[in-house]
């Protein structure tokens, strides 16, 4: 049997990646396999649990039922550009202040459908929150924990808007 | 009194920034040189006799490296459960079958370059079967005509049945004033833990095996490979690397044997990873229950006999059952003087029952709960009142049991769970704008109880501990954190002993060759068993310094001691004080320099119930006829609790899993087709954030005085009681009694509803007395 190969370009965490695959390759087998981003889980494999939700534009989906050439041309985001360097991203400090994370198996891909969130909403309401993430199982914390986290981050971004008036106002 | 620093703090978890960045690395993500795949071929009939298997044309599939069947393998029966050896456990699995018992049977194995490669073998491989008639229900297998499962075992379907007895049964019911009595049915339910089951197996040389794997009880596994392959346990290291959580299915074998057979066979680390489908009927299930209970009791409330008759739905094989069985016997809280209890396990061909969170407290708690309710109501008494009437209280025995309990703060619970339900009435009476008529709300409470460590009291541990040159700590425990962060609490409990800070702890855990002998992530283990092992090595750390100490100053050991984290040295009138670490630091670098380790065993005496009352609050609608669960109260005596965010998060994750396991949760088969329906998570739902009662935590105050600094367990406790409690919320909002799990549409009574399922008002006036 011929395998047909097939290249895609994609940029990834910032990164253009000129890749080859096979035409069965998901998003998932190329981010793990291919490039070795292993932060992206995969918790069933039919896109069910969304562990494995990655941004593709700026949109949460879940990597195992995408194929790696769907994302040709696309940008896609994982867990690994979350954070700067060592400085984590808010949202990921929350979680781990508020004990949003305990086996982890799910936090990579919850992580990421809580940005997705965040980057279009500045400030989502509680209902917001928990519909954004209704796509993501986690069996350990019952959710609320980490609903907590996204609010604390809105919390905090809510404080930091009202408050920066008044500081330019002072430094002026 | 221990002098609380870090414990009772909440520093987060110590692995939590790997986690949120994606470093963490879980089993799949590791990398061993050479690795390839292997796969498991399943049965796909419930019942049935390998007649042949044509492997031909299979081993031309290109990537293929080998085929194992039946024949290829050890026939040597084991019993996978990750328990202690005990005569309870019956050895009747094979690790291939030519006679498999039920749908995910493990028939045959395949080792190939790649997945896709073994995916395409296995389609390759012909299996000719003969069928053979299957029995899904206790009640099917107990029957006459029911096909013999194990008949080297049993000559029925009942394998093994578990007593327990205190009085005299009959002459309590005769006596009791009121004797009720009920069925109630449980759901088999599947653990879906994130993180599905995963191991990689590398034989180097004929004689010396690694794995690392998702594995709670490594330490159990290694005992049974070792028997089954026939290698000392020094040649089989097994390490646990990132768990994603574990909820009793991995303590047990899964596809290690056949993964190392298969290693051995092409000289290269094989790794199995389940996909979630084998995950649902291939791994294990929590015990599908008829549970036939009879409660005598006075018309002064209290509680004469306790009768309960459980029929556990054990599966295709032993595993666990009779262990499960046994343990539900040991979590009965109330003063009841006449108590019998039979517990049988039944051979099925359903999917193999194991180990999960409550380990047969759940289902037996689910039926308590219920009819002392209904008492309640029958005897016009308070159901919290009338629990805590006949509540266990420190220096009194459970029923059957031979220790007095040593921490019980039952009544701080009821009161801290009491406040928060009052301040949820008072918010709620100002939002209420819908009529009465159309939703109606209310309350149900339950109480229960579980266990630190095997209630068998099997809990056993060991802990070495290594000072460095500059005072921070090595702390190895054999403890397998899988999610819950015990390796987070154990540091605490050091740094706390030691007076150091957590930074200054490093861990090395599970990890069969580098750690010492701990049971296992089971039976919430790891506070109390591994938690008592660390406090205990810590304090050897401390004497063993103390020694040192005594040399390097000579000075007799008398002239030092240890008080709020600093050692108090007395010399010529003169006194000189040093911490942990500068103590460290005297003792290490000079002419008499010694390395100072720690180490401890700690076998369990006891393992003390923690306690919790549980309040939910249930909307029925009568639009649409769905029942929703609003609110969910917790309380928890958990002794000290260690790290409380820890606490309340195990907590609001059982509640999660109890409000499944009365709303959604149910691992269906198809009789008919005599194949499972639950095969992913859609057929098999559990709760989502959308599906999910606000949640509320309560830690009472408590101490346990055999507890590491006071503690005692809450991983499963939290999800005992909450199926109950919504039950009982359940049967006060709709007026009916409830007996079986789940609720669905079918739960709401006709009488109850507005609308027929085809939108067509009821014609019966609808009582707003209901």
């Amino acid at each position: 049997m011929e395998v047909q190969e097939i290249k895609v370009e994609i940029e990834v965490n910032g990164t253009f990646q000129q890749l080859t695959v096979a035409p069965q390759t998901t998003l998932l087998e190329l981010l793990r396999e291919q490039i070795g981003l292993k932060g992206t889980k995969q918790g069933c494999g039919v896109g069910q649990c969304g562990a494995c939700t990655v941004l593709l534009n700026g949109n949460p989906v879940n990597t195992c039922s995408l194929l790696a050439v769907q994302a040709h041309g696309h940008k896609v985001e994982t867990i690994e550009s979350v954070a700067n360097q060592d400085q984590l991203h808010p949202l990921q400090e929350a979680f781990v202040a508020e004990h949003a994370v305990q086996c982890g198996f799910c936090t990579p891909g919850m992580v990421m459908s809580s940005i997705a969130l965040l980057k279009k909403t500045s400030q989502p309401k509680r209902k917001e929150i928990l519909q954004a993430i209704s796509g993501n199982t986690c069996r350990c914390t019952g959710y609320s924990k980490i609903v907590k986290a996204v609010e604390h981050v809105v919390d905090d971004r809510i404080t930091r808007i009202t408050i920066s008036p008044d500081r330019e106002a002072v430094h002026d | 009194m221990i002098d609380v620093n870090i414990v009772g703090d909440s520093p987060p978890r110590r692995e939590s920034v790997l986690k949120v960045t994606g470093q963490a690395t879980y089993t799949d993500d590791l990398l061993i040189p050479g690795m390839v795949y292997g796969m498991v071929v399943r049965s796909p009939h419930a019942h049935a006799k390998v007649k042949n298997i044509n492997i031909e044309v299979a081993l031309k599939v290109p990537g293929v490296l080998g085929i194992l069947g039946p024949e290829d393998v050890p026939r040597q029966n084991f019993n996978c459960a990750g328990s202690p050896p005990s005569p309870l456990l019956v050895k009747d699995e094979q690790i291939l079958t030519d006679h498999p018992r039920h749908v995910g049977d493990r028939i045959a194995a395949v080792v190939a370059e790649t997945r896709s490669a073994c995916e395409q073998v296995i389609q390759k491989i012909q299996i000719e079967y003969e069928i053979l008639p299957a029995v899904f229900t206790v009640k099917k297998a107990m029957a006459a005509d029911a096909p013999l499962l194990h008949p080297q075992t049993t000559s029925n379907n009942i394998f093994k049945t578990i007593t327990a007895n205190q009085g005299d049964i009959d002459q309590g019911l005769a006596q009791s004033e009121i004797v009720f009595s009920d069925v109630f049915q449980l759901p088999a339910v599947q653990h879906v833990a994130m993180e599905p089951i995963t191991c990689i197996c590398h034989f180097i040389g004929k004689d010396s095996l690694t794995i690392w794997g998702t594995t709670q009880t490594p330490f159990q596994e290694r005992r049974v490979l070792s028997e089954l392959l026939g290698l000392p346990e020094s040649q089989i290291r097994i390490i646990k690397p990132f768990m994603g959580g574990g909820f009793g299915a991995r303590q047990q074998l899964h596809n290690q044997h056949i993964g190392a057979l298969l290693s051995k066979a092409v000289k290269r680390p094989v790794k199995i990873i389940n996909t979630r489908e084998e995950e649902m009927y291939a791994s294990a299930v929590r015990h599908e229950v008829t549970a036939n209970l009879k409660i005598g009791v006075n018309r002064s409330g209290l509680l004469q006999a306790f009768d309960a008759e459980l029929f556990f739905n054990a599966g295709a094989y032993g595993s666990h059952s009779p262990v499960v069985a046994a343990a539900a016997s040991r979590k009965l809280q109330y003063k009841i003087p006449h108590y019998r209890y039979q517990g049988h396990c039944v051979f099925t061909n359903a999917p193999v029952a194991g180990a999960m969170r409550g380990y047969g407290n759940p289902q037996l708690s689910f039926a308590r709960e219920i009819m002392m309710d209904r008492i309640a109501k029958e005897l016009n008494m308070d159901p919290v009142a009338f629990r805590l009437l006949n509540h266990i209280k420190v220096g009194e025995k459970f029923p059957a049991a031979t220790d007095a309990i040593q921490s019980c703060a039952i009544e701080d619970c009821v009161q801290g769970a009491n406040r928060i339900k009052l301040a949820i009435d008072k918010k709620a009476k100002l939002q209420i704008n819908k009529s009465e008529n159309e939703i109606n709300r209310d309350w149900g409470v339950a109480f229960a109880c579980h266990t630190s460590g095997p209630s068998s009291n099997e809990g056993m541990s060991g802990c070495l501990m290594v000072a460095n040159d500059d005072g921070s700590i090595q702390l190895m425990t054999g403890s397998a954190d899988i999610g819950q962060g015990s390796e987070t609490t154990l540091s605490q409990v050091a740094a706390e002993v030691l007076g150091l800070t957590l930074a200054d702890v490093a861990v090395t855990a599970a990890d069969t060759g580098h750690t010492p002998y701990d049971t296992g992530t089971f039976a919430s283990s790891q506070m109390y068993v591994a938690g008592n092992a660390v406090k205990k090595a810590a304090d050897n750390l401390l004497s063993r310094l103390k020694l040192a100490l005594a040399e390097k100053y000579d000075v007799p050991m008398e002239n030092i001691v240890w008080e709020k984290h600093q050692f108090i040295i007395s010399k010529h009138n003169k006194s000189d004080e040093l911490d942990f670490k500068q103590a460290i630091q005297q003792v290490t670098f000079h002419q008499k320099g010694t390395i100072i380790m720690g180490s401890a065993s700690f076998k369990a005496g006891a393992s003390p119930p923690p306690f919790a009352v549980c309040w939910a609050q249930v909307a029925a609608d009568r639009y649409t006829n769905s029942l929703k669960v609003l609110h969910v109260i917790e309380a928890v005596d958990v002794g000290t609790a260690i790290n409380p965010k820890i606490v309340s998060g195990q907590v609001e994750g059982g509640i999660s899993m109890g409000v499944g396991y009365a709303m959604m949760e149910q691992v269906e088969i198809n009789h008919r087709s005599q194949k499972p329906i639950s095969s992913d998570l859609l057929h098999y739902r559990i709760p989502l954030s959308t599906d999910m009662p606000e949640t509320h935590v309560y830690i009472a105050k408590s101490y346990e005085p055999t507890g590491p600094l006071g503690a005692k367990s809450v991983g499963e406790l939290a999800t005992v009681p909450v199926a109950a409690a919504i039950a009982n919320a359940v049967a006060n909002v709709l007026g009916e009694p409830v007996n079986k799990l789940p609720f669905s549409l079918q739960s709401v009574p006709a009488n109850y509803r507005l609308f027929t399922r085809t939108g067509e008002m009821e014609h019966k006036e609808v009582n707003d007395d209901n």
